[in-house]
Parts: structure tokens; C-alpha cells; sequence
């Protein structure tokens, strides 16, 4: 039995973990080895590198989760995978449409130059709209495992708290403020005057005319919220529930280890616990020394090849000092250790080869 | 090439950007006053470095090398402070919840006030004559960052805004003020991720002074016909040819940059058991030395010039 198949026995993985440390290849190579080992994977990933994206077949960014042929593979029956590339500014729009009042209400949201920039350039829009499609999945019901990659974040958790924020956001007194006649509204007018004069001097400042904009946005949301504040909960439910696990991943690096420290602790505050950390692209074992001084070869060869061995037995301690900090961190939690292959992976069969080498740290 | 007054440090996660810097920063504040600044707040490169930067976002840190961690809130901060001369104004303005939510929402001000803080960073920079270095984040980041002049400039088509964006778009291209270096480890795609940088900061956003840096380039220890007499002695022949292929590896990208018209700088492997301030001591002397070796070329190629007529 493999080391990822305790993991991939349940229901929902959720990979967080920082940027740049194969978070996605690790997300496709757990779905795939479920799914060869006999059941029904999606697997949803964000930002998938090119490559990545090539054999996951995501490059026309399909609407729906795709079917990847597996034949090849052998899985056992019962198994496939099907692979979704998550769209965020699509999903919002997608939302849009589905909460808006009325026609007008969504024309003048989808419009705005405010949503379309919030849609893009807001933290937090990338990981609620994550939420969403995990929401859709699940709702679907026809799979027995869904892999979801979040969006690199940036030392917190900032997927699961993301429908937190957006509902902070959307029922912040700011916007309410701002021209919406929420219940509130009425007793501060006062305040409402002050940020129209605030964002009327910047514009006179900056040339940018925001604040009808501004106005139009605000106003064109109310009666989302509803909506909104039930998928929020919904999701905050459903990422606590015993059948999905949080992987952590990052990789052996100085810096992926520090911000890796702040994704632990910020699990903490969320009062949560992830199911396992993986350390991805970890120096494979290096061999015994010893046979280079029995072996009969010329003197100068050995030297060389002593040298050698000294330089990759550095660049392993080196990384053993990294690792260690991460060990003391996650008390209690598996550590798996992902071989380095040298490159990216370049085809299934070279995710397969990540996910069967996945080991237990000793 | 010679260096601008300003060297912005990008590539892929994993591929040495903070090192890079670091050590690029620490080979520049032999010149001549060295400004090291990230936009991330990790300040990674201050910590291989050993310094840590305090609450304020400033210190000292040795004479000639100053670190800084640029933030949005504080650019657009003094942004504001810049241009709404009486506080009370300002003041109100940056304490407006509303104003911070629409400010984020707005494409690209942020970035752009960031390219703005650069641009003065520069200009500091030439008035001591001195550098600056940037610690990026990664290359899809930074081509977002670099290009966002031009919706700022459809969006305030006139005002302070506009005035500014196209002052910001021509120091981008600005070979003695602005340069972007790539860094990337010998690695397939790699390289090929940063031929792709390389080309969309050149040829799509118009930037003069670009580089690759190739990281973690070894040495080739073994001689070609090494590798058939140590067939018994399979694990370690594996070590060996893995060198080699990464040394080859880096030997193509360095073709490859070049061939392309990419300026190209090679930094050792070093196969060190700690990475840390002596390590990029030693990449800040590699780094010398090969300023050192242009600037002889230089002077080579001008003294040929001047004969040739």
C-alpha cells in the first residue's frame, strides 16, 4: 500500500500551501493515483503550470469537468478522473447572474468598471469563487473523491476563510454606505455624505471619476447578499466535515518552510488541522561512500568521484537542516516526502511516478 | 551592458530571485549606495543576508546598503499625501474604509503606484549615484505589474494619474534608469519560462535592458570518458551524470538566451551544506567578476573602434 492511499480514501482533499512549491502537480498526482486505484476522482486546480495544463488536457479551459483517458494506465475498474480548471472571474459572473434580481440588475453589475475590477483584483474573490465550485461539484454528487488545488496564498489559509471575507466585504457599513439602503443606512447619512466627498476630491484629484461608478456597484448588489451568506456557510460546513482532509504542501526550500510555519499557525487560529504535510521535490537517498573506496579505479577518477559525492551529501544536508524546523512544527501529523525527478512532470505516467514515490519521512 | 540605476529581479518560484538579489545588491553597494527592497514583505534576501528589517520598514543595515520592504497601503499613502496638500483632506481620505475598498477594487492602482515608488526609487538612485534592487515576485506578477501603465492611462485620460503613467511608462523604458533580469535554475521548462519572460518584457512591453540569470550552473567536474569506467558503480555514475546533464542543460540555455539577444549571467552551483550571507558573498563576487570582464570587453571592442579608423 502506498503512503497516499490513506489519503486518497476519502471524500474531499483540500491542497493549501505556498506558491511555487508544486502544489498542483501534488493535487493532480494524489487525484490520479485514487482514481487508477478504482474510484470516481474530480480533481479542480487553479493555476495550473503550462505543462501541467497540457496533460491534465485544460488548455481550452472546458466550462465543464473533463474526462482524461486513463486506459493506458490500467486503472481498476470503476476508476476515472475527471479535471476542471477553476475560471474565477467567470465564476463570479456566473453568480451574478444567477443572483441578480433582474435582467438590468445583472447588466449594470456585469458593466461596472468597479466589479471588474473587483472580480480580478480583490484577494480573496480567486479563493471564495474555489468555494463555489467545490459547491457545485459536491452538489452534483457524482463523485467519490474531489481534489481541490487552492489559489497560491500568502501565509494565511486565505481559501477557507474566504467566504468570511466576501461576506465582511459585501455587508461591510463601507459599501452600505456608499448609497445602499440597507437598514443602517438611514442613521448615518452622515457618513455616507463623508465618503462621497472623500471619493468626489479624489477623482477631482486623479481624473479617474469613480464615484458614480462606485454608486452604481454598491446599489446594483443589494438583495445578493441572501445568497451569498448561505453558500458561505455552506462551505465553511462542509471543509469541516470529517471526510475531508487539508494537505499541506511545500517544498524543501528555506523560504517554503518559513511561510509554510505561517500556514500552520493561521490553520490554528481557524481551529484546524491538516491531514498530512507533503514536502515535495525532497534529494533522493544518495549511495554509500564506501563504494567508491572499494571499487578498483584509478586515484584521480576516485578523487573525483569523492568530490562528487561530498557536493550532493552537502546539498542533502542542507535540506535535512531546512526539514528540520517542519518536523517539530507539525507534531503529530504525517510528513510524505515527494522525490525529486529533476524536471517538470511531462506526461500521467510521470505523476503516477510522484505519487507512488511519496514516502513517510523517517 | 552597463547596469541601470534600478535592476528588477524576477523569475519562477524556486528560482533564486531572493539570492539573486541579495547578492547582486551586496556586489552594488561596493560602487556605490545600494537600495534592496522587496514587495512581498518577506523580506527574504534581508534574511539571507542576515539583517532583519524593523517595524517601520527601514534600517540601516550596513553603510552602503540601505533595505526597504515597499507595501501598497504605504504607496498609496504617500501617494495621497503627495497629491492632496492639505492633511486634514488626506487624512480623512486614508482613514475611509470606502475609500481602501475601492482603491484595492480599482484595476491596477495599486501596481501602478508600486511602479510609480520604483520609479522614484530609480531617480534617488541616479541623483547619488547608486542602485537599486528589487526583489520581484514571480514572472507572471511582474508582467502584470509591468504592463498596467496602460489602463491607468485609459482610465484617467487626463489628470495627475495620466500625467504620471506616461512619466512611469518612460522610465520603463529607460535603459540607464530600468533593467528586469530573469532568473532561472537549469531546468527544461524552465528555461523555456524564461525565454518567454524574457521576449514578452522586450519585445511586447518595450523594456531595453533585459537579462538572464542562469542559477546554480555546476561545474563540470568529470572528463567524457569518465563515465564508461565507473559502470560498477551504478548509484554514483547516476550522481555524476546528473551533474553532467545539468551543466550541458545550462550550457543550451545559455545558447539559447544568447541567440535570442538576451544578455546572459551565470552564477555558480554551490555546493554548500548552509546558504546564507558568506554564500551570497560568493555569488556577489562571481557577479563582480563578470561586470569586471564586460567592462574589459568594453574597453577592448572601444580601443578596436578607435584603431579601426
Amino acid at each position: 500500500m502506498s503512503a497516499a492511499s490513506d489519503l486518497t480514501a476519502q471524500r474531499l482533499i483540500i491542497c493549501v500551501g505556498p506558491g511555487g512549491v508544486g502544489k498542483t502537480t501534488i493535487a493532480a498526482a494524489l487525484a490520479l493515483e485514487a482514481a487508477l486505484s478504482g474510484r470516481a476522482v474530480d480533481v479542480m486546480t487553479i493555476d495550473p503550470s503550462p505543462r501541467l495544463l497540457d496533460i491534465l488536457g485544460l488548455q481550452v479551459r472546458p466550462a465543464r469537468p473533463h474526462d482524461i483517458p486513463l486506459a493506458a494506465l490500467h486503472p481498476r475498474r470503476g476508476g476515472r478522473l475527471r479535471a476542471l480548471r477553476l475560471d474565477p472571474k467567470r465564476m463570479f459572473d456566473r453568480l451574478i447572474e444567477h443572483y441578480a434580481p433582474s435582467a438590468a440588475a445583472r447588466d449594470a453589475i456585469l458593466g461596472n468598471r468597479i466589479y471588474r475590477g473587483l472580480s480580478r483584483a480583490l484577494a480573496g474573490v480567486a479563493d471564495y469563487m474555489a468555494a463555489e465550485q467545490l459547491l457545485d461539484l459536491r452538489r452534483e454528487a457524482t463523485s467519490d473523491l474531489i481534489v481541490l488545488d487552492t489559489p497560491p496564498a500568502r501565509g494565511a489559509i486565505e481559501f477557507l476563510d474566504a467566504p468570511g471575507r466576501m461576506l465582511d466585504l459585501l455587508s461591510s457599513p463601507a459599501l452600505a454606505l456608499l448609497g445602499v439602503s440597507r437598514q443602517m443606512a438611514g442613521s448615518l447619512r452622515i457618513f455616507d455624505f463623508a465618503a462621497r466627498a472623500v471619493l468626489a476630491a479624489f477623482d477631482r484629484l486623479t481624473g479617474l471619476r469613480l464615484l458614480s461608478d462606485v454608486q452604481a456597484f454598491v446599489r446594483s448588489f443589494e438583495g445578493m447578499y441572501e445568497g451569498f451568506a448561505q453558500r458561505a456557510a455552506q462551505v465553511q460546513a462542509m471543509i469541516r466535515e470529517p471526510t475531508c482532509t487539508l494537505v499541506l504542501i511545500t517544498s524543501a526550500e528555506q523560504q517554503r518552510v518559513e511561510q509554510t510555519r505561517d500556514f500552520v499557525s493561521s490553520l490554528k487560529r481557524l481551529g484546524l488541522r491538516p491531514g498530512a504535510l507533503i514536502v515535495n521535490r525532497v534529494m533522493k537517498p544518495l549511495p554509500d561512500l564506501e563504494e567508491i573506496r572499494r571499487a578498483r579505479l584509478p586515484a584521480p577518477l576516485k578523487r573525483k568521484l569523492e568530490r562528487n559525492f561530498a557536493d550532493f551529501s552537502a546539498l542533502r544536508a542542507r535540506e535535512g537542516a531546512w526539514l528540520q524546523p517542519l518536523r517539530e512544527l507539525i507534531d503529530g501529523v504525517p510528513m510524505l516526502m515527494a522525490t525529486d525527478l529533476g524536471d517538470e512532470p511531462d506526461n500521467l505516467k510521470d505523476l503516477v511516478r510522484i505519487a507512488r514515490s511519496l514516502r513517510v519521512a523517517d | 551592458m552597463p547596469l541601470p540605476h534600478l535592476t528588477l529581479i524576477t523569475g519562477k518560484g524556486g528560482s533564486g530571485k531572493s539570492s539573486t538579489a541579495g547578492a547582486l545588491a551586496l556586489a552594488l553597494s561596493n560602487r556605490g549606495k545600494t537600495v534592496l527592497a522587496d514587495l512581498d514583505q518577506r523580506q527574504t534576501s534581508a534574511q539571507l543576508l542576515g539583517i532583519r528589517i524593523d517595524e517601520r520598514g527601514n534600517l540601516s543595515a550596513m553603510e552602503n546598503l540601505q533595505l526597504r520592504s515597499l507595501t501598497p497601503r504605504n504607496e498609496l499613502e504617500s501617494f495621497i499625501e503627495r497629491i492632496v496638500k492639505i492633511r486634514a483632506i488626506s487624512r480623512r481620505m486614508l482613514r475611509s474604509h470606502t475609500f481602501g475598498y475601492v482603491t484595492a477594487a480599482l484595476p491596477g492602482l495599486e501596481a501602478f503606484l508600486m511602479l510609480e515608488r520604483l520609479r522614484q526609487l530609480a531617480d534617488e538612485a541616479a541623483a547619488r549615484d547608486g542602485f537599486a534592487v528589487i526583489d520581484a515576485p514571480a514572472s507572471g506578477g511582474v508582467l502584470e505589474l509591468l504592463s498596467v501603465t496602460g489602463g491607468v492611462r485609459d482610465l484617467a485620460p487626463s489628470g495627475t494619474l495620466n500625467r504620471l503613467a506616461r512619466a512611469v511608462d518612460d522610465f520603463l523604458r529607460n535603459s540607464g534608469r530600468f533593467g528586469v533580469w530573469v532568473t532561472a535554475r537549469p531546468e527544461r521548462l524552465a528555461i523555456h519560462e524564461a525565454s518567454e519572460t524574457l521576449a514578452n518584457l522586450r519585445d511586447k512591453l518595450g523594456i531595453r535592458h533585459v537579462a538572464a540569470v542562469l542559477n546554480g550552473v555546476p561545474d563540470q567536474l568529470f572528463s567524457s570518458t569518465d563515465y564508461a569506467k565507473m559502470l560498477g558503480l551504478a548509484e554514483h555514475r547516476r550522481l555524476a551524470l546528473q551533474r553532467k546533464a545539468t551543466s550541458e542543460l545550462a550550457a543550451r540555455a545559455r545558447s539559447q538566451f544568447e541567440e535570442a539577444g538576451f544578455e546572459v549571467i551565470e552564477l555558480p552551483m554551490l555546493y554548500t551544506s548552509e546558504f546564507a550571507r558568506p554564500q551570497l558573498e560568493m555569488l556577489a563576487a562571481a557577479l563582480d567578476r563578470l561586470a569586471r570582464r564586460d567592462n574589459k570587453e568594453r574597453s577592448n571592442l572601444h580601443s578596436k573602434h578607435v584603431r579601426g579608423k
